[in-house]
């Protein structure tokens, strides 16, 4: 790095807000917990593996409340007549147009390249799962 | 019988419509009991005692059931956990509020399949008039928003006109729902209901009724059976296809120069080349249908409407931008679909129109053919 360049000023770390969305216990494999953040809408699940994640309930396809959609499995590409089903719990199909993501990844299945399901990062504290959304500007006081 | 005015009144409202949806889906908000009180007895006693609203089935899904259970779409079911567009007042909140739906065409699905085959022709006839009057009364007073595509008792075409001279009046009533049957729709077997229709000046509202290729007496779609919901569902479009052909060629929009049609979730990205496919032929071999007077793209132009659910998404979006000037902005009708899956919201669908061509597809086309 030149010596002499003006330093680029930190970039301001953007505000979060955490969410409680309830006992870790509660949560059977499969269901989403609705949770909100103002405007937003968030589904938290627990996965076969016991991994969470919190999602937009938003579909990047069209925008449909992706949390109504089925957790299942799903039937992964196989030879004609054959047929397979694995993944439990962790694939969710919109409930417009059926597309299937990815709870692991948040990858559309059919399109892995397609605009992903967001997430949001969770934890367990004190046997409670968190959750840790982006503040809006109203949040922020900004 | 609910209120009836002349046919052309309800024009103002029209005027002020921004944004008219024009397929959608009520179903009967408490199955067969919503009926009831529009079924004679006698016809009730029968129905009931062939089981009417009871599991039909062990429930082991046919091959047609779709893959995800239901057409209807979950995250749309009424506040008390019904069923997708059996509650109106949440149907007209999250449709028409929801998504700035000034007026939506409703048409119900289950009316044209009991009327196509399900039901024998005489019990078709009083299943007609009973879903006909069960949303005329129980739909159309709750919101001034609400059209409904009236179905007809096909099996019968003069019962089928008596349906239509009985409760086509009614203001809110913008369309003939006219269950597809296996008889080409150019065939004179429907001249009785296209000359009550146009007296009426309803237009004839075609669209599937879930049981094509699967009951005797709909129409089969193709050559053989399918084996798969993907691939029946994908090839609805043929019967768009070969009915607009079969009206232009038996010279239907000759015979009735005032009767248009509305082609509802057929997809239009079809309709170029068969229009430029039977203007070609047309020249060459006119003679065979010498009452077809001109080009047969003049006929689809001047009377024929295509909804545009279920809009394609080709990877580059700007070829279906180009196919949609092909068709033009004349004849497509924003359609949603609500509140089945394969849906097109407004605020998601055709974002490319500019301002006038979005004006013409969202609202004018569908008053040019609706009765509004």
């Amino acid at each position: 790095m030149n010596d002499t360049a003006t330093p680029t000023p930190p970039r301001a770390r953007r505000q979060t807000i955490t969410l409680d969305a309830g006992e870790a216990e509660g949560f059977a494999p499969g269901d989403f917990h609705m949770i909100t953040a103002g405007t937003r809408r968030i589904g938290v699940i627990r996965l076969q593996n016991g991994e969470f994640r919190a999602l937009r309930d938003w579909c990047p396809h069209k925008g449909a409340a992706i949390c109504k959609g089925i957790v299942s499995g799903t039937w992964p590409p196989s030879s004609p007549g054959e047929l397979r089903y694995e993944r439990e719990n962790e694939i969710v199909a919109c409930p417009w147009h059926g597309f299937e993501y990815d709870l692991v990844s948040g990858a559309e299945l059919c399109q892995p390249d397609a605009p992903k399901l967001r997430f949001y990062p969770t934890a367990i504290v004190d046997g409670r799962v968190v959750v840790t959304v982006p503040a809006t500007r109203t949040e922020q006081g900004t | 019988m609910s209120e009836l005015i002349e046919p052309s009144a309800g024009a103002q409202a029209s005027v002020r419509a921004r944004l008219i949806d024009c397929d959608v889906h009520p179903v009967l908000q408490r199955g067969y009991k919503s009926l009831v009180p529009y079924i004679p007895r006698p016809w009730h006693e029968r129905f009931v005692r062939k089981g009417a609203n009871l599991p039909g089935t062990s429930g082991v899904p046919l091959k047609f059931t779709h893959p995800n259970g239901a057409v209807l779409r979950e995250d749309a079911r009424a506040p008390d956990g019904g069923l997708a567009g059996s509650d109106p007042k949440f149907l007209a909140a999250d449709l028409c509020d929801g998504h700035g739906v000034d007026l939506a065409l409703l048409n119900c699905l289950e009316a044209a399949s009991v009327c196509s085959a399900k039901a024998g022709v005489e019990e078709s006839i009083v299943l007609a008039s009973a879903y006909n009057d069960y949303f005329i009364n129980e739909w159309l007073p709750l919101d001034q928003r609400f059209l409904f595509a009236m179905t007809v008792p096909v099996q019968d075409p003069q019962a089928a006109v008596a349906e239509i001279k009985r409760v086509g009046g009614h203001k809110q009533i913008a369309a003939i729902s006219l269950p597809l049957v296996n008889i080409q729709m150019g065939n004179r077997w429907y001249w009785p209901i296209y000359a009550a229709a146009q007296e009426m000046g309803l237009p004839i509202f075609l669209h599937v009724t879930g049981i094509e290729s699967l009951l005797a007496g709909s129409p089969s779609i193709t050559a053989g059976s399918f084996d798969s919901y993907i691939d029946r569902y994908l090839a609805m479009p043929q019967l768009a296809e070969s009915s607009v052909r079969n009206l232009v060629f038996n010279g239907i929009f000759e015979r009735f120069p005032d009767l248009k049609f509305i082609f509802a979730e057929f997809g239009f990205l079809w309709v170029p080349a068969i229009v430029w496919r039977m203007d070609r032929m047309w020249r060459s071999l006119r003679h065979d249908v010498p009452w077809v007077l001109k080009p047969p793209s003049e006929y689809v132009r001047e009377r024929c409407f295509f909804t545009t659910q279920p809009v394609d998404e080709p990877e580059n979006p700007a070829h279906l931008r180009a196919m949609t000037d092909l068709i033009g902005y004349e004849n497509i009708c924003f359609s949603s679909d609500y509140p089945h899956w394969d849906n097109d919201m407004p605020d998601a669908t055709l974002r490319y129109l500019d301002a006038e061509q979005r004006q013409k597809v969202f609202a004018d086309n569908a008053r040019k053919v609706l009765r509004l």
